[in-house]
């Protein structure tokens, strides 16, 4: 049996005395795809950000890797930290920096890869993702999708057991979806670890390993794709796909 | 205004001077070291105000800018006959006996009476000049004037904090009484007609009229007694074995009638040298002298501050223990109280102040004093300029592993900077303006040179116009070479 990499215990969090997520337990195996849907304001991201510790969970566990990170001094999370790429739906990516010098900060300033070797796997990574062209870019000039394909790579930089997306498309074009999508399901071929947040339910019928539909606090259901869409156990659930499959 | 100043800066240094008194006066009163300590260290610090012909002025000996004047002989003789070398160190009259009392100075000279008042803080040496008083007026209207009752209605100008002053607002009726800092700038007024006449010493009097043809002397018939109308030097109080000392030279220059016999007389060819070449031009080596301390104290004063900004703001931001906390009320503490106080005050403590515990240079003094100021106002800039940038960069970055520290440096802080540039910039040309409140102190940036060619030249417009052109100048490229930096910085 192989060991879970992220073991999540009676994990709560609330804000301001609001609890947003209630009590989760749920784990996520090496190499897994997990995309996690459910209705806006459900936690989705509340509970992606408790993964890395962005957000402090107001009770329960998150281990990675076996380790616990709710009982782990600074120093230690941010180690444990950069194993598990994020991102985000904003991009958040550095306007004052390059597309390679984005790639290149963490891994010289955290790892001090040097800037030689740093640069060669940045170089790598953008051909990746199909933006090796450019790499003297700044932010501002790119398009979304190259924007979102550029912060996957910052993220894959770090080389990473498990890469976290909220919502990596919501804020993208229609037309810029399908590249972003692309790079994400190369990925996952590639066996990489995911915890994806995301309303694209193709990508989850045909990538993710299981789907966890999670509302009121709760993961409500924790199904593979096929189980989930065809026979959503929960009411919940079958309210959700009924808005969301219309 | 001065008043009030004077007050809180009396105030601000009988508490500073009460909180060390315990130990240094008493001990002070008894073991009298105060000659022995001039000795040992081989000069004799004299202050004084050099815009009051001919007790002490500025002029130009050997194409250098010097403090000459009877007062500055006289400065020499005790020198000499104590065995010291003599130093002399301009200020603001208003400055000069908390100078003495916080120990930048030795002893004061400086046409000062010892009034009964003054004699209750400081000691001092018997008369070395009797004079008497009289009052400068425009030439075209002498016959107007007779004494001092002859300005009912009007206004009349002496020194601030000078006898001349006290004693206009006592004696006269129905007369306004306008104080100003230098006599050069009392002369300016009564040449723009703002004042009737200007109160002061006779033989300051007699150089003024000597040099200047637009004006006049007519007796003022003050009421005083010796004091008021004498000159005698002041020392620290306490210091009895320097002020013996400094007696025997007193007297002799009383006996002998040094004054007027060598003193005054050769003060007098100075101001003659004085007034041959009053062309602006003359003095630009005046006036690059100004250029470069004001340089010098804003660059200095921007960097320091700007350190001290960054520090401030991100103590103002601090979260978590008991610590962090403590530092964050602290840091908003103290940038509330610089950004409330005046930074003309704030120069002041800095030197007479922090000067009770180190003896710190005018120019040193001044750049700390405008660095702690502008660290408070950078430190806002900052601050506004961190929030400013959103919160998704120090997630991305923190979610990379990267610390806080980190995150700070590389993310956040390069992004706040951008978007304060333009206050930061703000903030560099306020202070090339801002930085002339040091003159206060006698640093020679622009504003304390172009009083020294205003009073060496007795022209008080043209100096005037001159760093009012000189100052456009340097803001003006200042701002442009900001905005160039501000355009290349535009690349996202
Ligand atoms: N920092 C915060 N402070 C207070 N409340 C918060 C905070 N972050 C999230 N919340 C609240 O927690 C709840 C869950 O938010 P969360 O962003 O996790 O939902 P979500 O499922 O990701 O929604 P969406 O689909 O809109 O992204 C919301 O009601 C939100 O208002
Ligand atoms: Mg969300």
């Amino acid at each position: 049996m192989t060991k879970p990499i992220i073991e999540v215990k009676n994990l709560a969090k609330e804000f301001d005395g609001n609890p947003v997520l209630k009590d989760i337990t749920e784990q996520v195996n090496p190499g897994q795809v997990i995309v996690v849907i459910g209705p806006s304001g459900s936690g989705k991201s509340t509970f992606l950000r408790c993964l890395n510790l962005l957000e402090t969970p107001t009770s329960g566990q998150v281990a990675f890797d076996g380790q616990d990170l709710t009982t782990l001094d600074t120093k230690r999370v941010n180690e444990l930290r950069e194993q598990m790429g994020m991102v985000f739906q904003g991009f958040n990516l550095f306007p004052n920096m390059s597309v390679l010098e984005n790639i290149k900060l963490a891994p010289m300033k955290v790892k001090g890869v040097s800037d030689a070797d740093a640069t060669k796997r940045a170089h790598e990574l953008l051909q990746q993702v199909n933006l090796d062209d450019h790499a003297d870019a700044f932010p501002s000039s790119l398009s979304g999708g190259q924007k979102q394909r550029v912060a996957i790579a910052r993220a894959l930089a770090m080389d990473p057991k498990v890469m976290l997306f909220d919502e990596p498309t919501s804020a993208l074009d229609p037309e810029m979806v399908g590249e972003v999508l692309n790079v994400m399901q190369d990925l996952a071929t590639q066996g990489m670890t995911m915890v994806v947040v995301t309303h694209e339910m193709g990508f989850a019928k045909s990538v993710a390993d299981r789907i966890w539909f999670m509302a009121d606090g709760y993961i409500q259901e924790n199904s593979t794709p096929d189980d989930f869409f065809a026979h959503p156990q929960t009411e919940r659930a079958q309210d959700f796909l009924s808005k969301i499959l219309m | 205004m001065k008043k009030k100043l004077l007050f809180m800066l009396a105030l601000v240094v009988t508490l500073l001077v009460g909180w060390g008194a315990t130990s240094t006066t008493t001990a002070q009163a008894a073991t009298d070291n105060s000659l022995a300590r001039v000795q040992k260290k081989g000069t004799l610090v004299m202050g004084t105000s050099p815009d009051y012909p001919p007790y002490e002025f500025q002029a130009t000996v050997h194409g250098k800018s010097q403090v000459v004047g009877m007062d500055v002989a006289v400065g020499q003789k005790i020198a000499k006959g104590l065995g010291v070398k003599l130093v002399v160190k301009s200020m603001s009259f208003d400055s000069l006996l908390v100078a003495l009392q916080t120990g930048k100075v030795d002893m004061v000279i400086s046409g000062m009476n010892p009034t009964p008042a003054r004699k209750k803080n400081v000691d001092f040496t018997h008369l070395y000049y009797q004079g008497g008083y009289s009052i400068v007026v425009n030439k075209s209207e002498k016959g107007l004037y007779k004494d001092k009752d002859s300005f009912k209605g009007k206004t009349i100008g002496a020194q601030t904090g000078s006898t001349m002053y006290n004693e206009s607002k006592k004696q006269t009726t129905n007369t306004k009484v306008k104080g100003m800092t230098s006599v050069s700038d009392l002369i300016l007024a009564l040449q723009s007609h703002k004042l009737a006449g200007v109160a002061m010493e006779k033989p300051s009097a007699q150089a003024y009229v000597a040099n200047n043809k637009q004006l006049a002397m007519i007796p003022s018939h003050f009421n005083l007694s010796a004091s008021d109308t004498s000159a005698a030097v002041a020392f620290k109080k306490g210091s009895s074995s320097l002020v013996t000392a400094a007696n025997k030279s007193v007297d002799q220059i009383r006996k002998q009638d040094l004054v007027n016999k060598d003193y005054l007389p050769a003060a007098g060819k100075y101001l003659k040298t004085n007034t041959v070449n009053t062309s602006m031009w003359h003095y630009w080596k005046a006036f690059l002298t100004g250029i470069k301390y004001t340089l010098i104290i804003t660059v200095c004063s921007v960097f320091f501050g700007f350190i001290l900004g960054v520090l401030l703001s991100l103590a103002r931001m601090a979260q978590g223990g008991v610590f962090k906390t403590a530092l964050r009320w602290l840091a908003t503490a103290y940038v509330e109280f610089i950004r409330g106080t005046p930074m003309m005050v704030q120069v002041m403590f800095v030197y007479f102040g922090l000067g009770l515990i180190v003896n710190l240079p005018a120019l040193t003094s001044g750049i700390i004093a405008i660095s702690l100021n502008s660290g408070a106002y950078i430190a806002e800039y900052i601050r506004g300029g961190i929030n400013s940038v959103d919160d998704g960069q120090t997630e991305a970055a923190r979610s990379l592993g990267l610390t806080n520290t980190a995150t700070l440096r590389y993310v956040v802080l390069p992004q706040a900077l951008k978007n304060i540039w333009p206050s930061l910039g703000n903030e560099f040309i306020t202070l090339i303006k801002d930085s002339s409140i040091v003159s206060i102190i006698g640093v020679s940036e622009l504003i304390f040179q172009s009083n020294i060619v205003r009073s060496d030249t007795y022209r008080g417009v043209a100096p005037i116009a001159v760093i009012m052109v000189l100052y456009f100048i340097m803001t003006f490229t200042a701002s442009r070479i900001l905005n160039y930096f501000e355009r290349r910085m535009q690349h996202d």
